[in-house]
């Protein structure tokens, strides 16, 4: 790995003087922007650079003063013959301060082998010379930092190595704006300066300036890393989880798993195939799926398995594989669909339900890896062994799975993968003693129970390796009623309304016509619906709009008939039977036609 | 069947995390036809939604008739499956998925009758991954202790 030993050498060679003066020598001359003929884009580059007369956007040096300003209108007033001129001289003076850090950024940038040495910046002569107030200088602020790797961003070609070694930096804010300016940046060391605590590395890695493709970090002789092993796992995991791409961290390589992912800058000319634009999904949602094995063998595990978790989950130790995994997460986000259905207002005891039982329970809390950052509670909340994993389930509120109710409250896909049988299951159960519906998913790894196993002997077929809950706020199990699903609603606006509504519309008397009119926007009903609708609501909006949802949940539950039966038949059977009002009635011919 | 070191712990919560981010990241991207199918390989088995599919060129197909996406991850978890080294690995991931593009442009902004229109809200999603390391790609990286793809994917709308 050379790009190691090239980090390296950096370090044991910290640049000061002698550094800097060796580098020097690779000053941008004018001449130099056509040396480089291998990049054919860098030339250009480097005259946009030369003939950059964009003023900096996050203006550090060039801020202009309150003096500055007033410089300015004097010089305005007393040059206004062109107005609309920029203001001369207050841009020279800019211009002069930005021009100091270019020399600077530049007289640092090694163009063969990319790498930008801002080591020991107070040493540096060109530093000295203008006084330039660099990070970690008392007085120097983020924005003649921003300003500075703003430059470095303008150099060609792109800096892939920076260091930013010996330079008493003490705080991230010192150094937040290079993702935002180098963000493909690929090694940065950051060695023997006073960053102190995680909050520092934080605002390196703020959302839009994350530092995603880094591949090496050196934090050596900060604070941050601290001298006790026992944080060592700690600290390596926090930085890690930051950096998606890091491979190196203080000259250790991190061991971690590949994937043929993309390269994340893949060329968008690949963007071929045109996206589709459809309003419904080429497939329809399908009932549960299971292949390669008896569904009955999987029917009669998941039977077994929830009734025992129900009622006596300790006997589920038998089921269990000595080695066998289990955690649990707790999934607190509100479902978007079922808010606005107003399931969590309307059902029972939904808000008695509290996630704190999830999140601290079972004998280690919730494993929901997107928040947990902790490597003990990691380790703790992942069960090894059937003893722990019985431990952990036996400390989980008690539920009810309905078992016996309509299967349609359940769904299920498995399949076999090599010799293991892989099935995940979505339902829901009633967490007690509240007594309100909760909605889980659950999958597990299956292998056939060996014969002189526990489980075989208890007669069970399988026993369960790896065990994974998921437990959500409750969603109405009709997500997976099958049939056809909508991508996004047709949305029918002014343009598109067919002329025969604004006719329609016309015949409402004044009061109640933009009403009528808001909700055929809304909901896509015609003018005689939507004055029904409008009607049994009271003329009252949210109400109406909320009848017609839970009308639409109750279509959708029908849509499965609607596939086994002609349309005409369940037209003629919601018409007669059920108790569905007219309203729904006349609402289901609507969505049926 | 050897026990899960803190090791091995360790190193399937990083590959989730990357993976996570990596797989949802590329499944949203313009390039996705492209990109997508490189998890999989062709042995891979897929169910969308109950509808069964096999190899990486079934996903390019299922990927060219489906709409833009926007996922949102809300909750992930891995294990290590006992029973080889390196390990096999579940993965769960639950959050929220748009289809399509939700904002109608040409429909003045009405915050009220966004919200209340189920079918323009995001869907709560499952998937179910199980990661199994390729025994016949050299990994490109000396750190990499192995190239694991996806060998079972079943997703699901649950909300």
């Amino acid at each position: 790995m050379d790009r190691d030993e090239r980090m390296r050498e950096v370090q044991d060679k910290p640049g000061g003087r002698k550094g800097s003066s060796r580098i020097r020598t690779h000053r941008q001359r004018p001449i130099d922007n056509y040396k480089d003929q291998a990049a054919g884009s860098s030339r250009v580059s480097m005259v946009n650079i030369a003939s950059s007369s964009e003023p900096l956007s996050i203006r550090g040096a060039s801020r202009p003063t309150a003096a500055g300003r007033i410089r300015r209108n004097a010089v305005s007033l007393n040059t206004s013959k062109v107005p609309g001129m920029p203001a001369t001289s207050t841009a020279v003076v800019g211009v002069k301060a930005t021009d100091q850090w270019r020399e600077y950024v530049r007289s640092r940038y090694n163009r063969e082998t990319r790498f930008l040495n801002l080591e020991r910046m107070l040493d540096d002569p060109i530093v000295q010379k203008y006084n330039l107030l660099v990070p970690g200088v008392p007085g120097s602020s983020g924005k003649e930092t921003a300003a500075m790797f703003k430059l470095a961003a303008q150099l060609r070609p792109p800096v892939q190595t920076l260091s930013l070694a010996n330079n008493h930096i003490q705080s991230g804010k010192d150094i937040s704006s290079v993702g935002m300016f180098l963000p493909k940046l690929a090694n940065l060391s950051l060695a023997n300066n006073q960053l102190k605590t995680m909050d520092d590395i934080r605002l390196l890695t703020r959302e839009k300036n994350k530092l995603d493709f880094l591949r090496e970090l050196v934090l050596t002789g900060n604070p941050i890393k601290g001298n006790d092993p026992a944080n060592a796992e700690q600290y390596r995991r926090d930085i890690v989880k930051r950096f998606p791409a890091l491979e190196m961290l203080d000259n250790e390589p991190i061991v971690k798993v590949g994937f043929d992912a993309p390269t994340p800058h893949a060329n968008p000319s690949h963007r071929l195939t045109p996206i589709p634009t459809t309003n419904s999904f080429a497939r329809p949602m399908s009932p549960s799926f299971v292949m390669g094995v008896d569904g009955g063998l999987v029917s009669e595990f998941l039977t077994r398995f929830f009734t025992l978790f129900d009622t006596q989950r300790s006997e589920l130790l038998d089921v269990y594989h000595p080695a066998a995994t289990f955690s649990f997460s707790a999934n607190t986000s509100i479902p978007p669909r079922a808010r606005i259905q107003g399931l969590h207002s309307t059902l029972p005891n939904q808000k008695n339900l509290k996630w704190d039982i999830w999140l601290g329970g079972g004998n280690g809390g919730s494993r929901n890896l997107s928040r947990v950052g902790n490597v003990d509670k990691m380790a703790q909340s992942l069960h090894l062994g059937r003893e722990n994993v019985v431990q952990s389930i036996l400390g989980l509120p008690k539920t009810k799975h309905d078992i016996s109710g309509a299967p349609s409250g359940f769904c299920l896909d498995g399949w076999l993968t090599g010799s293991t049988l892989f099935v995940t299951v979505h339902g829901q159960f009633t967490e007690e003693p509240v007594n309100a519906l909760r909605s889980f998913d659950r999958s597990f790894v299956l292998a056939p129970a060996a014969d002189d196993s526990r489980a075989k002997m208890k007669g069970w077929t399988v026993e369960i390796l790896s065990d994974q809950l998921t437990v959500r706020a409750y969603s109405s199990s009709d997500a997976w009623t099958p049939g056809p699903m909508v991508v996004q609603p047709i949305v029918a606006s002014k343009d598109s309304q067919p002329p025969n509504l604004e006719a329609a519309l016309a015949s409402i008397p004044e009061p109640q016509r933009a009403q009528v009119a808001r909700l055929c926007q809304q909901t896509g009903l015609n003018v005689n619906f939507a004055v029904d609708c409008l009607q049994q609501n009271g003329w009252d909006h949210e109400r109406a709009v909320g009848n017609f949802e839970q009308v639409k949940v109750r279509v959708n539950c029908f849509r499965g008939f609607c596939r086994i039966r002609p349309c005409g038949e369940l037209r003629h059977s919601a018409g007669r039977s059920s108790g569905l009002n007219l309203c729904v009635y006349l609402m289901m011919l609507t969505y049926l036609t | 069947m050897s026990t899960l070191t803190r090791d091995d712990i360790e190193i399937a919560t990083r590959a989730a995390d990357q993976f996570t981010r990596l797989y949802y990241s590329t499944y949203d991207s313009p390039t996705r036809v492209i990109d997508l199918p490189k998890f999989y390989r062709p042995s891979s088995a897929i169910t969308w939604n109950g509808n069964p599919f096999a190899g990486a060129d079934a996903v390019r197909d299922l990927l060219n008739e489906t709409p833009i996406t926007k996922h949102e991850v809300q909750c992930f978890d891995c294990h290590p499956i006992p029973g080889g080294q390196p390990p096999n690995l579940l993965v769960t991931v639950s959050g929220t998925v748009t289809y399509g593009n939700p904002a109608n442009p040409t429909v003045p902004s009405n915050n009220s009758a966004k919200s209340k229109n189920v079918d323009g809200q995001p869907r709560v999603f499952s998937q179910t991954f199980v990661l199994v390391p390729d025994s016949s790609a050299v990994p490109a990286k000396t750190s990499e202790v192995a190239k694991y793809y996806i060998s079972a994917d079943a997703l699901r709308f649950v909300g």
